[in-house]
């Protein structure tokens, strides 16, 4: 079984070791379905010391409201791992989220503060 | 909770200038997230001469604009490559409308863009980026060219130009609304 044999090499390969589904159990999509790339996230006021590092990386990117894009540029982390992540973090409470960048088109109030904030320029 | 984030789209061939609008009206430099997608994601005929590569990465380019302290707008750039479609679904899903940008040099390379949109019945406005020089075509060349519906709008812009790219984010936004049945009185 030579293709079974350890060489030793994986040392110097550098970078993460753990495959990405490992990080999020084996998830492959969020639960929550609204979760889109645009969402607003922000930490929630608990105690995070129970969470794994590449967790608390996360959690730690979202003092303000911040997009799960955004956490995944930052964090250099792939957009569908990035939404499993988070939408596990929403689960167990260490997230709130926003209203989601919407399942539907967006409303005419909605649309009426933007062209505003953008004419504000 | 009360944070609201909404989408733009900014779409166009490859080279037409997106990244470069999506960053003369960001108020962060753009920001680049990856997509990685299995081979089963890509299209079959793209994968020759890569045998055994099982992934392939897909870059998005955004940018944000904060509207109030409740609003967050961001701008998506689509990929490079038009055949990452379910990605453009993922963009679209949602959002306000889409900006096409258009290269004079190579209308046909803004085509599927603005057919995508069509079908999808996500308002969008044809942005004809004046970067490239003198334009050789009238808009009415230019809208037959791209087979534009008569309601969608064509503005030119300079996607260098903040204050062009403000423009044609507004016609959207305007156009968008336009769109929405009648407010009730």
């Amino acid at each position: 079984m030579p293709f079974d044999v350890w060489d030793g090499e994986d040392e110097s390969a550098g970078g993460r070791f753990v495959p990405l589904y490992v990080l999020v159990n084996g998830r492959t999509s969020p639960r929550d379905s609204r979760l889109d790339l645009a969402t607003q996230v922000v930490a929630l006021p608990v105690d995070t010391r129970l969470l794994d590092a590449e967790y608390l990386r996360i959690v730690d990117q979202c003092g303000n409201w911040i997009s799960v894009a955004e956490i995944g540029a930052y964090l250099q982390i792939p957009l569908t791992i990035a939404k499993v992540m988070v939408d596990v973090l929403v689960e167990q409470g260490y997230l709130g989220v926003g209203t989601p960048a919407q399942s539907k088109i967006v409303d005419r109030h909605i649309l009426d503060s933007v062209l505003a904030g953008l004419e504000r320029l | 909770m009360e944070r609201t984030s909404v989408k733009i789209v900014v779409a166009g061939g490859f080279g037409t200038g997106k990244t470069t609008l999506v960053g003369s009206v960001s108020e962060i430099a753009p920001l680049t997230t990856e997509e990685v997608l299995t081979e089963a994601s890509v299209g079959v005929d793209d994968t020759t001469g890569v045998e055994g590569k099982t992934h392939t990465t897909v870059a998005l380019d955004f940018g944000r604009i904060t509207i109030s302290p409740d609003v967050v707008l961001y701008l998506f750039g689509t990929p490079g490559q038009d055949r990452f479609w379910f990605i453009w679904d993922e963009l679209a899903q949602g959002a306000v409308g889409a900006i096409v940008l258009v290269d004079t040099r190579r209308l046909e390379s803004s085509f599927p863009a603005v057919d995508y949109f069509e079908r999808r019945g996500v308002p969008f406005v044809a942005a004809v980026n004046r970067f490239f020089g003198e334009c050789a075509y009238t808009e009415d060349e230019i809208r037959s060219a791209l087979e534009l519906a008569p309601e969608v709008p064509l503005v030119w812009c300079d996607a260098r130009d903040r204050g062009s790219s403000k423009l044609a984010l507004i016609a959207l936004v305007r156009h968008a609304l336009g769109r929405l049945s009648p407010a009730r009185a």
